[in-house]
């Protein structure tokens, strides 16, 4: 098995050596930082975890628990096999947690590990056979529509965090991993493309459908739709 | 540069451009095309709108959901580490 936590910073090829090379310097990844601010108590909790310190494990586990386990259910679309990866990130977690130089937010690396898990699960599962980028494909008709001739309605009023979960637990598996990936947690393109090994073009392609899709979702859903033109008078 | 010089582009150009706009730019084209399409095409107008109110949207997803793993997952790890410490301490010698 690859090492996982090979890198604080650098994607990590799941069926072979890292692909990229690390930025010079502790660069972490764009985004992530900054949406992961360092948690009180959590950098106590981290050292004593690397001596072995159970209640430290305790500590990190509840910190942490339900943004793994959200990311796990969110990728796989399972509670059984989110909390079985949850398990397995954990105990992954604290087997190398003597690893972690604090580079980067220690949940970007706990979430990049996360990550680099369920995609091992996924080939495991049958995806190494042929490539992402041609499983991340979805079949015709889930695929969004393209209607260039109507007016368009576009979503008006907000959408609740309730709708748009519902929504992208609806989308093709190749969609909404793209999409988690990206727009909820922030990694690029090209990091995307080295953990999926496809295509960056392919990675930009996925995530325009995934919300293109999520539009075609949301306004089927009963979202407040009416026409462009309308909302632009009613102003 | 007047909108006679301008390409017309048509509707699905335009949207052939949104996954590299939106990568790059936002959704903010330079290519005056496009910015011309956009300024003009209430229909593309409307989409990039709703694509960008999605992707903005998504951010709000970062934060964990309400669910929690069950309990078992933790009794699991603990009895997994458990294990692995049991393996890990020196074997007593044998008596002799």
């Amino acid at each position: 098995m690859n090492d996982i936590m090979s890198s604080e910073h650098t994607a990590t090829n799941l069926q072979g050596p890292p692909l990229t090379q690390a930025p010079a310097g502790p660069k972490p990844v764009q985004g992530l930082f900054k949406r992961n601010p360092p948690i009180a108590g959590e950098a106590e909790a981290i050292e004593a975890a690397k001596t072995g310190d159970p209640e430290a494990f305790s500590k990190l586990y509840a910190l942490h628990k339900r943004r793994v386990y959200t990311l796990c259910l969110r990728m796989l679309g399972n509670v059984s096999e989110a909390e079985d990866m949850t398990q397995e990130a954990f105990l992954h977690l604290f087997r190398k947690i003597g690893s972690f130089r604090g580079e980067s937010a220690f949940s970007t690396w706990l979430h990049r590990l996360t990550v680099n898990l369920v995609l091992m699960q996924l080939r495991k599962k049958g995806l190494q056979l042929v490539s992402l980028e041609e499983t991340i494909n979805p079949s015709e008709e889930d695929a969004p529509k393209r209607d260039f001739g109507s007016r368009d309605p576009h979503l008006t009023g907000s959408v609740d965090r309730v709708t748009l979960e519902r929504a992208v637990a609806s989308l093709p598996p190749g969609y909404r991993m793209v999409f988690v990936l990206h727009d909820v947690e922030g990694y690029e393109h090209n990091e995307i493309a080295t953990m999926l090994e496809c295509s960056t073009g392919n990675s930009k392609s996925q995530l325009h459908k995934a919300r293109l899709k999520l539009r075609e979702l949301l306004r089927e859903s009963g979202q407040t739709l009416q026409p462009a033109v309308l909302k632009e008078a009613v102003r | 540069m007047t909108e006679q010089s301008l390409t017309v582009i048509s509707c699905a150009e335009f949207q052939d451009h949104l996954p590299d706009l939106f990568a790059n730019a936002n959704g903010v084209p330079s290519d005056p095309a496009l910015k011309h399409h956009l300024d003009t095409c209430e229909n593309c107008s409307a989409l990039v709108r709703d694509l960008q109110y999605i992707a903005d949207q998504a951010r709000m997803l970062l934060e964990p959901a309400d669910e929690e793993p069950s309990d078992d997952v933790w009794s699991g790890i603990q009895h997994k580490l458990d294990s692995e410490r049991a393996e890990a301490l020196p074997t007593p010698p044998l008596p002799s």
